[in-house]
């Protein structure tokens, strides 16, 4: 029982990650309609900056999660401006998709350039501190990334939902020619979107260094899990990608326990085929 | 009128020399090359390339834009090296019947798959590669993750096998010439143009009387197929095939050639696989010691600089520029597109009669 409830804690702890990470796909794909493949390498460029600012300046990792969002945001809005902005206009679905496919190889790659392959580990003071909790044990480092996380994601919520900015992103998403015809700058959104989506992304990097190890590819088993999580929990829905990213994470150590560790992934992607295939023929029904 | 055909006569005279004078470079070169490094380059080159075909079929021509062409390329060097390791078949026996049993894979996955327009069939692919892989690293009968080497031995064309790169070569070649010659035909033929027309407006193919699931599903099987028959050489050429072929980076990997080429054009993953593929060996060989993943780098730049500055992609900005206005005219002497015309629609006339 102790294993069970270990297991379903250990699953929503990383879960939140993967609604996070799925939350700021979620945005990008409403207002944009294209995936955006290299959100898993955000993720890395978020890791690495956590660990430079670390190494260099000493700072919290903990302390460095505004930082990385600012730097983020700024390196988001740089490339929707200069590289993803233009290309909207051809509106070859095949060159956008491979835009962001190539971006995710030169940020990989060129982590892998910069820092080798080795891989890199952030310790603090509370590295090792575990909270008990009845027969659940809890890592501090990744409770108050949970924590923040989930301040972060209800901080996005209210945003989306209430601020004028917010109200314009969800025009532009829902009708980007009707937004504009009453007078909102798409441009504008779509920079600030893919800002959004990019700093959550690096976000989510950022509070995963207290516990989880720096490489090159670190992010790419989270951007696949991103867009599982968008598809899943429905297009333009904040709270579904945060449920879906539970469910993610809770499936994972599920099967882990159940059936082996090793079939995790195996388990992942042929749930997300059987959901994708199963819903969009119940939509082309229901037509 | 005669004078027009003899025009015509000699570009098409002008283009067969050109072209064969290319073929003869390919076919001289390992004569001349005697470098092992240089020679697999080449066959680098035409297995990348035949790949590349493959996945443009279905990207570029169907606008399915796949991401899981090295999953196909695996289950293809998988289903050969079983069959001959388990059961001592001949290796071009094992050609056909990987080419077959992938051909039935994808048909039978991919056929409730094609609801999935856009992203979200770009999305099954990723997760149906990965989840292949997966099933391959925890099945013992797949040989795990430690994969599967074939036997070695004399150098035979019957086990095609050889301690030289010279026969790889040469098949590498037929290969691609092959392909590519299949998939002119493909091009040119209804099947082609129903492909192209799905992906321009699928609503309107439909109407118009099209089945675009048939033709999808006629297009996703002879682009496994080809995909199969690259994982068979793959697997004859190198010997040994581990799961880790078809990690998510080769499946990407497959399709630059055909986009930094031009994936609107048949050529294009051969010219994007000459130029990319060379270039990033280069770089490889050269810096990997002391900057490892440079010539991942280099490849993703060049892809970015093509698809900001040129989104028709290398071809693309070839057919459109001044360079093939004087090779046409000047070296070619090709006549007018209405000379052209009007001699090729005299000549149907005449078959008609």
């Amino acid at each position: 029982m102790s294993t069970f409830l270990q297991a379903c804690v250990n699953g929503l702890l990383m879960g939140g990650f993967y609604s996070l990470m799925g939350m700021g796909q979620n945005v990008i794909f409403g207002v944009m309609k294209i995936v955006n493949f290299c959100h898993g390498e955000m993720l890395m460029v978020g890791m690495y900056l956590t660990y430079i600012l670390w190494s260099v300046c000493g700072l919290d990792p903990y302390l460095c999660v505004p930082i990385v969002a600012v730097l983020m945001f700024c390196l988001g809005g740089l490339i929707q401006h200069t590289l993803i902005t233009p290309s909207l206009g051809t509106k070859s679905f095949t060159n956008l998709l491979f835009l962001t496919v190539g971006l995710g190889l030169l940020l990989s790659n060129g982590a892998l350039v910069l820092f080798g392959s080795e891989y890199r580990t952030i310790t603090t003071a509370y590295s090792q501190t575990n909270i008990g909790l009845g027969p659940v044990t809890l890592p501090l480092p990744r409770l108050i990334s949970f924590g923040v996380l989930i301040v972060i994601s209800v901080a996005l919520f209210a945003f989306l939902k209430y601020s004028t900015t917010g109200k314009q992103i969800r025009a532009v998403s829902q009708n980007s020619v009707g937004a504009e015809v009453v007078g909102i700058n798409t441009k504008k959104i779509y920079i600030l979107t893919y800002g959004l989506g990019t700093a959550l992304a690096g976000v989510a990097g950022a509070l995963l260094t207290g516990f989880y190890t720096i490489f090159p590819t670190a992010g790419a088993s989270f951007g696949f899990r991103a867009l599982i999580v968008v598809v899943v929990g429905g297009l333009g829905s904040i709270p579904g990608a945060f449920l879906a990213g539970i469910f993610l994470g809770l499936l994972e150590t599920m099967v882990a326990l159940f059936i082996s560790p090793s079939y995790s992934d195996l388990i992942v992607f042929v749930t997300f085929i059987v959901i994708l295939v199963v819903r969009q023929t119940v939509i082309i029904r229901r037509k | 009128m005669a004078e027009k055909k003899r025009a015509v006569r000699i570009y098409h005279r002008n283009l067969a020399m050109v072209l064969g004078l290319i073929l003869l470079v390919f076919i001289l070169i390992p004569v001349f090359v005697k470098s092992p490094y240089v020679l697999n380059v080449f066959v680098l080159v035409f297995y990348m390339s035949t790949l590349s075909m493959a996945w443009n079929l279905l990207g570029g021509m169907t606008g399915q834009n796949s991401l899981g062409h090295a999953a196909y390329m695996g289950l293809g060097a998988y289903a050969c090296c079983l069959l001959i390791t388990k059961t001592g078949a001949n290796p071009w026996l094992a050609a056909i019947f990987g080419m077959v049993v992938v051909g039935l894979v994808a048909g039978i996955i991919f056929y409730p798959c094609f609801i999935l327009k856009g992203p979200y069939f770009t999305l099954v692919s990723i997760a149906f590669g990965e989840a292949l892989r997966q099933f391959i690293i925890n099945s013992s009968f797949f040989g795990r993750a430690s994969g599967i080497g074939l036997p070695f031995g004399k150098d035979s064309w019957l086990d095609f096998r050889f301690g030289s790169k010279v026969p790889y070569y040469y098949v590498g070649l037929i290969m691609v010439l092959g392909v590519y010659l299949l998939m002119k035909k493909i091009e040119r033929s209804r099947m082609g143009y129903a492909l192209r027309t799905i992906r321009e407006d699928e609503d309107a193919a439909a109407a118009i009387g099209i089945n675009p699931t048939r033709y999808k599903i006629m297009a996703v099987v002879v682009s496994a197929m080809v995909a199969a028959l690259v994982g068979f050489f793959y697997a004859s050429y190198i010997r040994y095939i581990d799961p880790e072929l078809m990690v998510q980076a080769k499946s990407t990997e497959s399709v630059l050639p055909a986009v930094v080429g031009g994936a609107a054009y048949v050529e294009g993953p051969l010219v994007g696989g000459l130029i990319m593929i060379p270039l990033s060996e280069f770089l490889r060989a050269k810096y990997s010691a002391i900057l490892p993943g440079i010539n991942m780098l280099m490849y993703a730049v060049a892809l970015l600089a093509v698809i900001r500055f040129r989104p028709a992609g290398i071809l693309g900005w070839y057919m459109h520029s001044n360079v093939k206005t004087f090779i046409d005219t000047k070296l070619l002497r090709k006549p007018s597109v209405d000379v052209l015309e009007e001699v090729e629609l005299a000549q149907y006339h005449k078959e008609e009669v």
